[in-house]
């Protein structure tokens, strides 16, 4: 009944929250349009390139043109969720430990981690990603015809929260070495540059990239285990999404709560 | 010329202040590379013939390498410390100094340039070439694409400070940056070389003055051109880009000017 009780508020908190970022959106439109503008182009320029190596070859490793369409369409609901709402611990990484100011977070009535990324809720240029990944992944199942039954159907938002869950963690265990080094923000750059690797077909892969990618930077969940699920009906992996999913948010929590910890001792 | 030694000496110690930086670099490079190469050696496994666009793979491979590598040298974060300045007001400062601000700018660039060609480029290119078969140029085009890489240098400069000079008119300079990255990426042939464009995307390309930034400087070293009058054509479209490019910068420097001092009262 507690648990509940906690998990209205901090939603409730949640959707406060996100109506004033709406309304800062209204407010600077032209920042909106050149943030979500910018990420819907990058899209556009990784379709391009795709159609451009479909011109040479019918199929590359086993997969059709709509097939990686579809993945890379699908590999961006996850990053643009993730990018609307933890885009703070960006900044947490680059300066928030270092210069003090991390300290507001600590002295509010609700988790930490929850107050840190609050301040950056609905940030607008996630909505880029998500809309074109939306529309993306719409139009290459249609084209494939792909009829999906109920039960994956009603998995599929539960695959993308998942994988939002998923980049949300790394990004997390990653700002929080901030906690000992005073800026990680290299590091969890280099972390969130391999996940470029995600919106394509993982067979294309050396093997050992291919198992870094799914079991110790798990991007492999976020777009290509849950796509050829859906795609292909392939079911071996997606029990681990789930172990992988748990065990990541676990370890991430765990480490940003030692992290904090530590930083109250020597902030004292 | 000695006044601009010192912003030089300056560019180069605020780099070296920012050591981080050069490991941000050679992942994104090596990731941008891996992703590419891997994705285009598919292709060639999946095709009869084993050219493309008239790229056999060891040298699409090597095309794609040094795109990043390119990329990577022209990346002087110009932009971002110039939409910096502007936000943050210290921009005035510059108006006061006895020098060019767009040459001061210049001159703080290239030793960044330099150092990342030097401490990135070489490192990123060595792993590359110890896993993948390359194409060694011939002392000609290596010759040509030094030329080539120097004017290239020119024209990115030109289209950073541009891009910096955004920042009097908007506040959100990420999102400016990162369409400007997207664009110039793909028209300047990063990640896809224009001969294997389909034709109005590489006439469009052909017309900006970005591929003279990748694409003609890979053609020059890559022996890609038909006899020497094409090759000196490469050359001198990138010239008369580098040229129009300060030219513009140097209008839109004087503009800014106006306003600046127009907020100032």
């Amino acid at each position: 009944m507690r648990a509940l009780t906690v998990v209205t508020r901090y939603a409730r908190l949640t959707w406060h929250l996100s109506a004033v970022s709406v309304h800062r959106l209204t407010e600077y439109r032209m920042d909106f349009l050149l943030g979500a503008g910018g990420l819907l182009l990058r899209v556009v320029c990784q379709v391009a390139v795709i159609g451009m190596v479909f011109r040479q070859v019918p199929e590359i490793a086993g997969w059709r043109y709509h097939e990686v369409l579809f993945l890379l369409g699908f590999s961006l609901l996850p990053r643009g969720l993730d990018r609307m709402f933890t885009d703070q611990l960006w900044v947490m990484a680059r300066k928030l430990v270092q210069n003090g100011e991390f300290f507001r977070y600590l002295i509010r009535p609700v988790h930490p981690l929850f107050s840190l990324l609050s301040e950056r809720f609905l940030y607008p240029d996630g909505f880029g990603e998500l809309l074109t990944g939306a529309a993306l992944t719409w139009y290459a199942a249609a084209h494939l015809e792909l009829g999906l039954g109920t039960g994956a159907l009603l998995l599929a938002p539960l695959l993308v929260l998942c994988g939002t869950l998923i980049l949300a963690s790394i990004k997390t265990l990653f700002a929080s070495l901030a906690f000992w080094t005073t800026n990680s923000f290299p590091a969890l750059y280099a972390a969130n540059q391999l996940g470029d690797f995600s919106g394509y077909p993982l067979d294309l892969y050396h093997p050992s990239l291919r198992w870094l990618l799914t079991w110790l930077l798990p991007y492999a969940f976020t777009a290509y285990v849950p796509a050829t699920y859906l795609l292909f009906g392939r079911t071996a992996m997606l029990p681990w999404l789930f172990v992988v999913t748990a065990g990541l948010v676990t370890l991430a929590l765990a480490v940003w709560h030692r992290g904090v910890d530590r930083y109250e001792m020597t902030g004292s | 010329m000695k006044r601009y030694a010192s912003f030089a000496g300056a560019g180069l110690q605020a780099l070296l202040q920012y050591r981080s930086t050069f490991l941000i670099s050679a992942v994104t490079a090596t990731t941008a590379v891996g992703v590419q190469v891997f994705l285009w050696r598919a292709v060639y496994a999946g095709r009869e013939s084993g050219m493309l666009g008239g790229f056999d793979l060891p040298t699409l491979t090597t095309y794609v390498l040094l795109a990043q590598i390119l990329g990577l040298v022209q990346a002087n974060r110009v932009d971002e410390e110039v939409s910096g300045e502007v936000q943050r007001g210290d921009i005035a400062v510059s108006l006061v100094r006895p020098v060019s601000y767009p040459l001061a700018r210049f001159a703080a660039g290239l030793p960044v340039s330099l150092t990342n060609a030097v401490l990135v480029a070489v490192p990123v290119l060595l792993l590359y070439a110890v896993l993948l078969p390359l194409t060694t140029p011939t002392a000609t085009g290596v010759l040509l694409f030094v030329c080539s890489a120097a004017l290239s240098l020119v024209i990115g400069f030109g289209v950073n400070l541009l891009v910096g000079f955004a920042g009097f008119v908007t506040t959100n300079i990420w999102g400016v940056r990162v369409v400007k990255d997207t664009v110039v990426a793909f028209f300047a042939g990063q990640v896809v070389p224009l001969a294997l464009m389909p034709g109005p995307l590489a006439a469009v390309a052909h017309v900006l003055p970005f591929q003279g930034m990748v694409d003609g400087p890979l053609r020059l070293l890559l022996g890609h051109y038909d006899g020497l009058p094409d090759a000196a054509g490469i050359l001198a479209v990138q010239l008369l880009w580098a040229v129009a490019l300060s030219g513009l910068a140097a209008v839109a420097w004087r503009g800014a000017v106006r306003r600046v001092e127009v907020l100032g009262g």
